[in-house]
Formats: C-alpha cells, structure tokens, sequence
C-alpha cells in the first residue's frame, strides 16, 4: 500500500464517523459544571489538605523546639535535638506541597506536547521523592523522649541494648528507604514489588516515560 | 470574552472540531468506558484553558494540544483515574447513526492496531500526520524540530508499510 493511502483510509474512515458524531449538550455542560472530576483537580486538594494540615503541625513543634531552646539544659539535648530534626523535615514537607501546588495551578495543558509531558512528569517524580524526605524524619520518633537526667547511667543494659536496637533499626529503614528511591532500584524485581503498592509503579512509570520523552525529543 | 457567551462559544468550537477529540480517544483508549472518561477530561481541560485561548494557534491547533496531553497523560494515572472518575452511562460524544459507526474496515482496523501499538508521543504524531498537518504544524504541537518530526514519520511509515506488507502476505 502507498504512504498516501494511508491517509486516505484514516480520511475515508473517519469522514463517516464524524458525520454521525453529536454532542451531548446536557452532558458537557453537565461535565464542565462539576470541574472537581478533573484529575489535576485531586492533586490541589490533597496538596492544599496537605498545607492546611502542615501548618498547625509546623506551629505545635515550632512552638515545643522554643520552649526547649529558651529552656535549654543538657537534659532537653535528645529532646531539642529530635524535634529539631522533625521540625525541618516537616518544612521541607510544606515547601514541596507548597511548590507542588504551585506547579500543578501552572500546567496548562495548551503547550506543546513534550513540554507539558515533561512537567507533568517532573512533578510525578518530585511527588514520590518528596516520600523518601519524609522517611528521613523516623529515628527522631525513638529518641525524643531520652533525657540527660536518667539516660543511660540510671537504666538498666536491657534497656540500652532495646533503645539502640530500636534507633538504630529505624535509622538503617530510614537511610535504606532513602538510597533505594532511585531510579536505579527500580530495574530490581524485589524493589518493584515491595513499593508496588506505595506509588511505585506510578514511578516505573514516570521514569520508563521521562527516558521515552529523552529518547522523543532526539531525532 | 464575555462571559456570558462563553459557553455558546466553546459549544460550537466543539462542534466544529469534534471529530479531532473523537480520532484521538479513539486511538488512546481502547475501552468504551476509559473513552468516555477522557473525552470528559479533555472536555474539562478545554473549557479550563478557553478563556486563555491565544488566537495565535487555530482552534484546531489548539484542541491537539489539549486532547494530546490530557490523552497520555490520562493513561499513565490510570490508577489515580479510577478513584476519581465517576462511571458515565452515557458519552458526551455519540453517534447519531450508530450503523455507520459499526462499519468496519481490515484495513483501517490494521492501521489503528498498528497505531495503538505506537508508544504514547509516537501515535501523537502519527495521529497528526494523517490529519495532514504539516510539518512545522506537528512542531508546534509536540515541541519538537521540524527535521526531527520528518526522520520520525518516516521511521513510523516505514514500519507501518512492513506491517501492511507482512499481512498481504498471509
């Protein structure tokens, strides 16, 4: 078959079709009412519910972290320094929903076609890896509650070995969870499979489309 | 644009081009429901982006873009869709005379499996190929050079033509 033909086949074929096709008014006008059904529009929701939330969270330890360093005494050290270290995670979390909602509200969709992909994609993957920032912030949960006064000359080996034990394995998760969120993980069987279910595929996916737009925008 | 003409407005820039939205869905989803969805979608976006419309672009120009990005964008968040989307019992987009729309063709159905085939910003510019845009048009849509969208159709027909020839042969 000639190159031309085929043009003419896809023109022939469809002339039909669009000569038959009708709008239902009733519903677009419907559909164009209820905008929430708009995909983009979940990701501002979750991402503004994430803000709302953020804030009073940020305030509550932002407000403990003052109190312990206007308290400051060697006691509070395990205390001041964990919340310290949730409290910036957790900004780093208010700025990524904050520059995540402020990228999805600039997505368009009237660009060209690799630009809009490519920022779609960009910010798929930002997304995801804003979870592996957010794994960071689990061994401050264990040590927050240690104090100078009793911590370790007045408990037991018992409980120095359970306390290590219990910090140290949240850190290794932690640090693990961090450093496997790579692109280069997921060519793993095993990390596929154990991050299927947490958004994984989605980043198989980002990732096989963000190498697919590389390889497109080459001739 | 007054507001008030906007609706009126968009309906018969629809109208017009309803055929481009119908190609595309068409092409990107193979279930009837998952069509439904995106010809909602790409609905939304377009009435979302018509008051920012450039008249730089033709109408037409302007629907690719759309359709095409919500298109594959809407495939790869399948997942995210589902929870979103409510099953629609009818299409915003029909046929008035089904019969004509149940015709089949060997050929057209090859060249559409063969274009479902394509991965998602090939079939895009397949698709806008044989809409016979022009070259510096499918630059303008996809983002890319002219030259590169020429080696690309051509690298796309050549597969296609041995795909052809590969069945004619059987």
């Amino acid at each position: 078959m000639e190159e031309t033909n085929f043009v003419l086949l896809w023109k022939e074929h469809y002339e039909k079709i669009e000569a038959s096709l009708a709008i239902n008014k009733r519903l677009l006008l419907g559909a164009l009412e209820d905008k929430a059904k708009s995909s983009l529009s979940s990701l501002k929701r979750l991402k503004t519910t994430g803000i709302i939330l953020s804030v009073p969270y940020l305030l509550f330890l932002g407000a403990l972290l003052f109190w312990a360093v206007t308290h400051y005494s060697p006691a509070l050290f395990y205390f001041t320094f964990s919340v310290a270290a949730i409290f910036i995670i957790n900004i780093k979390a208010l700025a990524d929903y904050i520059k995540h909602l402020v990228w999805v509200n600039n997505i368009g969709y009237d660009g060209s076609i690799t630009n809009i992909q490519q920022r779609l994609n960009k910010l798929q993957l930002s997304i995801i890896s804003h979870a592996r920032i957010m794994c960071l912030q689990f061994p401050f949960f264990t040590t927050f509650y240690l104090s100078n006064k009793w911590f370790p000359h007045m408990v037991g080996w018992g409980y120095i070995v359970f306390q290590v034990a219990l910090t140290g394995s949240f850190t290794l998760l932690s640090y693990w969870l961090y450093k496997n969120h790579k692109m280069e993980s997921l060519n793993k069987k095993w990390f596929r499979k154990m991050i299927a279910g947490s958004g994984g595929r989605s980043v198989a996916k980002a990732i096989e489309f963000y190498r697919e737009i590389e390889e497109f925008k080459k001739s | 644009m007054n507001p008030a003409d906007k609706p009126d407005l968009f309906l018969s820039v629809i109208e017009s081009n309803k055929g481009i939205i119908y190609k595309i869905v068409n092409s990107y989803c193979k279930q009837p429901e998952d069509r439904k969805d995106l010809v909602q979608e790409i609905m939304i976006q377009l009435w979302k982006s018509f008051e920012k419309y450039n008249d730089n672009y033709s109408h037409s120009t302007w629907i690719y873009r759309i359709a095409l990005n919500v298109a594959i964008s809407f495939y790869r968040k399948e997942n995210t869709r589902q929870k979103i989307a409510q099953p629609l019992k009818e299409s915003i987009l029909d046929f008035a005379d089904i019969n004509n729309a149940q015709e089949k063709e060997a050929n057209f159905n090859t060249l559409q499996q063969f274009i479902s085939g394509l991965k998602d910003l090939d079939k895009a510019l397949m698709l806008l190929y044989l809409e016979e845009k022009s070259y510096k048009e499918i630059a303008g849509i996809t983002g890319i050079t002219e030259t590169n969208v020429a080696t690309k159709i051509a690298r796309i027909k050549k597969l296609l033509r041995q795909n052809f020839d590969t069945i004619n042969q059987q």
